[in-house]
């Protein structure tokens, strides 16, 4: 105080500085406090999206995957948390008709953006003209709807990921020791992109061990045959070790127990695709994917997040909404999940 | 022993002592947890707040005398997370027939209580939840924990809790901005699952009361989502199927409010399921782990808020005393609220 009381008065040039920079500085608060206003009214802006998902059929899985379309569903209503965005559910009961129902109706509701998830490029066509007529803009998953973004699997990516995990396996724990490659699935679901699965996994199976002889073992949709077609091959070749390729996890699963059955657990390592609850649990569940299971034969399963497509899609659709730029191609960022590192992927799904 | 063998024994003794820090790596906390604002030595996290002039202060809020039990009741059959598990054994050998003791005929009984720690209504001390292997104020447990307990960190550095608790009703809360969504299992009004209660819902219910949150307070957070808790053992599994709860960016902010815990009528205070599936109880690091602010859960708060409703008043004296479980992670507790 003593020291400010001695402080000489500003000289008048000076005070008058003082107060326009005053003045200044109370103009640039109260714009600021007016653009904050305009941003709080933006951030007030809530928009309409529609979501008509492939089917919701209770026990029908997806994609040749575990993961069912109520998973789907429920990770939009999840991701939708973050954004001012309130959503309107569609089922499209994997039928055309259903689809440009659900589509008319979200026309009819003015919807601000649509989501369409229907493997059927012919109904997603007219559906595009449908929006495109209305002026909403559409947002496509796995399969296009012309001149709208797609958000896609890449199933010969997933596929090569596995082959060239059980690839390393192979190269670095049975050199010199004679090796097979087995894909094993529903091979011509070309619904479900799994001949390019396959392809992809060959490949992989390839990148350490280019002489490898692959088997392809065709379930035709039933897992059930994986043991009896797994078990003909292990018996006509006992000496050998077998690296499997499989679609999807009940055929990873199916795998292993046709290995242990024929007594062959230490000849085996099997990479399955999808990565849904059969093969990683919560916080009780002791799964075949789990850092206490590390020595499993299953050394992993490549993940394809359907059950995270809602945290995939709607960040896309929310740039769309603000009139920004999006990929004409958005794809799945598929990853080897394995006991090294599933719960910091997947943390038990009772603890998130 | 011969020079040969004396220098296999000198070279494994080496290689023994070289692998030795290897085994004890720790990750390096410092990069990892954040200082406590209360120094390098501090084990006692928020409730340093808890000072005379803070208890005094919570003390004006006891006007009635009235007590609100905020507990539920413990025992076997209530709702529990993941393994934990809680079991109770009777020994009442004295009252069987010529059991009784002495001229005087004494008899007695005795529990066995076989529980984890983390069970009812419940107090999270600052061991319980980590990143990597560090704990709150950059502790790095892997060189404190024992098989039995943690050497630092336990709940006997707690001082007081006696301060002022705050009540936000969030269910009165999304009735009033008309967002309320509930949950048919519940008996009474209860926000659904995965219902992320904000830094605004807490504001707002704050300001329903005309409250303003200052350093030393407990702020206690009714959901409605207890009601399950209180329908035991039938709606367990609702109960533990999720919950609604605050979310990061209400944590943080109430971090720098300088709280010294959150509880609510919900099993893990923070909403399940969480804000991004690929962290887990990430409320839990925010307010315990970086900021040693505790969290209490299953916490009974529909008395309080009936409480608070009639009287339009949402401040008590909260009273909790928290058992001095050397080097423990947690204990039950019970809790009231004195108005």
């Amino acid at each position: 105080m003593a020291s400010a009381a001695g402080t000489p008065a500003p000289p008048a040039g000076r005070r008058r500085c003082f107060a326009w920079i005053a003045l200044a500085g109370l103009l640039l608060l109260a714009w600021l406090a007016g653009g904050g206003a305009l941003v709080a009214v933006a951030q007030e802006r809530r928009y309409t999206v529609a979501f008509a998902n492939l089917t919701e059929e209770p026990g029908a899985t997806l994609e040749g995957t575990g993961f069912t379309g109520r998973e789907v569903r429920e990770s939009f209503a999840l991701a939708v948390r973050r954004y001012p965005i309130d959503l309107v559910f569609y089922d499209n009961h994997r039928d055309g008709q259903k689809a440009l129902a659900n589509a008319e109706d979200a026309v009819r509701r003015k919807v601000d953006l649509y989501i369409q998830y229907l493997d059927d490029p012919a109904t997603n066509v007219k559906i595009g003209q449908s929006l495109r007529a209305a002026g909403i803009r559409a947002l496509a998953i796995n399969t296009p709807v012309p001149d709208a973004p797609l958000y896609t699997m890449d199933n010969r990516a997933a596929g090569r990921i596995a082959g060239e995990a059980l690839s390393e396996y192979g190269a670095k724990n049975w050199r010199g020791l004679t090796t097979i490659g087995i894909v094993v699935g529903n091979l011509r679901a070309q619904e479900h992109r799994i001949p390019e699965r396959a392809q992809g996994a060959s490949e992989g199976l390839k990148r350490h061990l280019p002489a490898i002889k692959i088997t392809a073992l065709d379930t035709q949709g039933n897992p059930a045959q994986v043991g009896p077609l797994l078990a003909k091959l292990l018996a006509t070749n006992s000496a050998t070790k077998a690296l499997v390729a499989a679609m999807d996890d009940a055929s990873a699963l199916a795998a292993k127990s046709a290995l242990d059955s024929a007594g062959r657990l230490a000849d085996g390592a099997i990479v399955g695709q999808g990565v849904d609850r059969s093969v990683h649990g919560g916080m009780n569940d002791r799964k075949e994917i789990d850092p206490s299971n590390r020595g499993s034969i299953v050394i992993g399963s490549v993940a394809f997040y359907l059950d995270r497509y809602g945290y995939e899609v709607l960040p896309i659709a929310m740039r769309m909404l603000r009139g920004e730029t999006v990929p004409p191609r958005t794809v799945t960022s598929h990853r080897l999940i394995s006991a090294a590192n599933v719960f910091i992927e997947y943390p038990p799904y009772d603890m998130n | 022993m011969t020079r040969k063998s004396l220098f296999v024994v000198i070279v494994m003794l080496a290689a023994l002592i070289a692998s030795v820090p290897a085994a004890l790596a720790q990750s390096d906390c410092k990069t990892i947890v954040p200082p406590s604002p209360w120094g390098p030595n501090d084990q006692t996290g928020a409730t340093n707040r808890v000072t005379p002039a803070v208890t005094k202060a919570a003390a004006a809020e006891i006007q009635e005398g009235k007590v609100v039990v905020m507990s539920y009741p413990l025992g076997d059959g209530i709702p529990l997370f993941g393994t934990r598990f809680t079991k109770t054994i009777l020994t009442a050998t004295t009252l069987a027939p010529g059991a009784a003791l002495g001229e005087n005929q004494l008899t007695y009984m005795e529990d066995t209580w076989l529980s984890q720690s983390h069970v009812g209504t419940h107090l999270d001390g600052m061991g319980h939840i980590g990143r990597k292997d560090c704990y709150y104020n950059q502790t790095p447990m892997g060189k404190f924990i024992t098989q039995n307990n943690m050497t630092k960190l336990g709940l006997e550095h707690l001082k007081s809790f006696a301060t002022r608790g705050v009540l936000v009703d969030m269910v009165k809360v999304y009735q009033a901005a008309g967002k309320f969504k509930g949950n048919a299992a519940c008996k009474k009004p209860c926000l659904e699952k995965g219902t992320v209660i904000t830094k605004a819902d807490i504001e707002a219910g704050l300001k329903m009361y005309n409250v303003t949150l200052r350093e030393g307070d407990i702020l206690i957070v009714h959901t409605g989502w207890g009601n399950l808790f209180e329908q035991y053992p039938a709606q367990n599994a609702v109960y533990n199927s999720g919950e609604p709860g605050i979310g990061k960016e209400a944590a943080k902010w109430l971090v720098t409010q300088k709280i010294v815990g959150v509880g609510s009528d919900s099993w893990g205070v923070e909403v399940i399921p969480g804000e991004d599936p690929k962290e887990a109880f990430i409320v839990h690091n925010i307010l315990l782990t970086d900021a040693g602010i505790h969290i209490m859960e299953n916490v009974r708060t529909d008395l309080m808020a009936d409480e608070a409703d009639r009287t339009k008043r949402a401040t008590f004296f909260f009273s909790m005393t928290v058992p001095k479980g050397v080097g423990m992670t947690g204990n039950f507790v019970a809790i009231e609220g004195i108005r």
